[in-house]
């Protein structure tokens, strides 16, 4: 599977607090993503030098992270600034975390393992979470399924129809009525994949019941991608 | 104040820590009683199992009454301890809410106390099954505090850290121990952060201290 001159997205902006790490997958590799005190958001190898241990078990202050195992400190460049153990070190620049371009939108966190991504616009066009959902399915049959399951309109009256449109390679909307969902593809392996989907317009229209509204479809989404035998390891093991 | 409460513990139980987070939580003072459950299966002798006919931990022992079953013992801190009714509500929906979250910890996430058993003791148990289970009942609870966030909701059950609450978090807190990461439970890492904070928060081996 390829694909990592893209921009690809590896979570919800919501999913990711100031002051907090987690980890994920691309293509299989381990990524850790964070929010420093700032709110600026990081996207590395989820890999401290030292020992090989995952960032995304260690913890943030500030504006860096620190690994769990001998908090050796990072800063937003992925050098590392700080080891306890020798406070008095000058840190060789050589001590360093590979690090991504990353960028939000759409309610999104977007990163490329390419260090030249495309040009991307950014549409400015507010968004309000909904939810990520993984998926022991392949992309393919992830986008496959998005529209065979009947989306309703929040606020509107009577039936509409959905439609899937493909925005890139790694963003699909499904529209129906006034009422648009983005749907950001994340490839975690080639068995496994993300739905990062976030809803389009104002948060005062959707807020609470709106997002109630539109959880119920993404349940029912992936209630039909895991019954329909796409997802026979729906549940398998990360 | 004298010592009241005593409780049988073991430090790697982490049905003991849901009691020793409530302790904790509440502002009690208690005193443990060390249980060598491993190697030395000493809950299983007649001592233990005179107090415990199932040979589980926890057991709490508070003035006269001796008590088992990890949510009762946390029901019965709750009701007897906390003056503020916060922690089991009286009635109503957060008092129901409370108590089918207590029934699915009970219940649904045995698997999850089977899994964790197996990867550290090699107790009985298929890896793969237990894991799997074990990742759709952790998927429920981040199911509902999606849900949850919706409405500005920070907790289980309540406005506020409830019982349920604490006998939820060992589960998710200790899910690498059996191999599922945090990775995909969004809700669950922003709730367990909101838990680490409340006032009188404790670790047990294998939750870091940092966060």
């Amino acid at each position: 599977m390829t694909g990592g001159d893209n921009w690809h997205p590896v979570g919800l902006s919501h999913s990711i607090e100031a002051g907090s790490s987690a980890g994920t997958r691309l293509f299989g590799q381990e990524l850790v993503v964070w929010r420093d005190a700032g709110g600026v958001v990081h996207v590395w190898e989820d890999r401290c030098p030292h020992r090989g241990m995952k960032l995304s078990f260690g913890f943030v202050r500030g504006d860096h992270i620190a690994c769990l195992y001998h908090g050796w400190q990072y800063d937003r460049g992925g050098y590392c600034q700080y080891v306890p153990a020798h406070p008095d070190l000058e840190v060789p620049k050589t001590f360093k975390v590979p690090v991504y371009p990353t960028r939000e939108q759409g309610g999104m966190i977007w990163t490329s393992l390419s260090e030249n991504p495309p040009a991307w616009p950014d549409d400015g066009e507010p968004t309000l979470r909904l939810r990520s959902l993984y998926l022991g399915c392949r992309v393919d049959a992830a986008i496959a399924a998005l529209g065979g399951v009947r989306l309703i309109p929040f606020a509107a009256d009577g039936p509409a129809d959905a439609t899937v449109s493909r925005v890139t390679d790694t963003l699909f909307a499904v529209s129906c009525a006034q009422d648009r969902l983005l749907v950001g593809i994340q490839a975690i392996s080639n068995a496994r994949t993300a739905l990062h989907i976030s809803i389009c317009g104002r948060p005062e229209r959707y807020e609470g019941p709106g997002q109630n509204h539109f959880l119920g479809w993404a349940l029912q989404l992936r209630h039909a991608i895991e019954r329909s035998g796409q997802a026979s390891a729906a549940l398998e093991a990360h | 104040m004298s010592v009241a409460l005593v409780l049988y513990n073991y430090e790697l139980d982490e049905s003991c820590y849901k009691v020793r987070l409530a302790l904790s939580l509440l502002g009690l003072q208690w005193q443990a009683v060390a249980v060598d459950v491993f190697p030395g299966k000493e809950h299983l002798t007649p001592p233990y199992l005179a107090l415990n006919p199932s040979g589980r931990l926890p057991i709490l022992r508070d003035g006269d009454l001796v008590l088992h079953g990890t949510e009762a013992i946390l029901a019965h801190l709750a009701r007897a301890h906390d003056p503020s009714n916060k922690w089991l509500p009286i009635e109503g929906a957060d008092f129901a809410r409370v108590m089918q979250w207590l029934t699915f910890s009970a219940h649904d996430l045995g698997v999850t106390l089977a899994a964790r058993q197996h990867s550290l003791f090699d107790t009985p148990g298929e890896e793969l099954s237990l894991r799997a289970a074990s990742a759709q009942a952790i998927r429920i609870m981040d199911d509902h505090m999606t849900a949850r966030g919706f409405a500005h909701a920070d907790w289980f059950a309540a406005e506020h850290a409830t019982i349920a609450d604490i006998a939820l978090f060992p589960a998710f807190a200790l899910s690498r121990d059996f191999g599922i990461d945090h990775d995909e439970y969004p809700a669950l890492r922003r709730w367990a952060r909101r838990f680490r904070g409340l006032p009188g928060f404790k670790t047990m081996p294998g939750i870091p201290d940092y966060h």
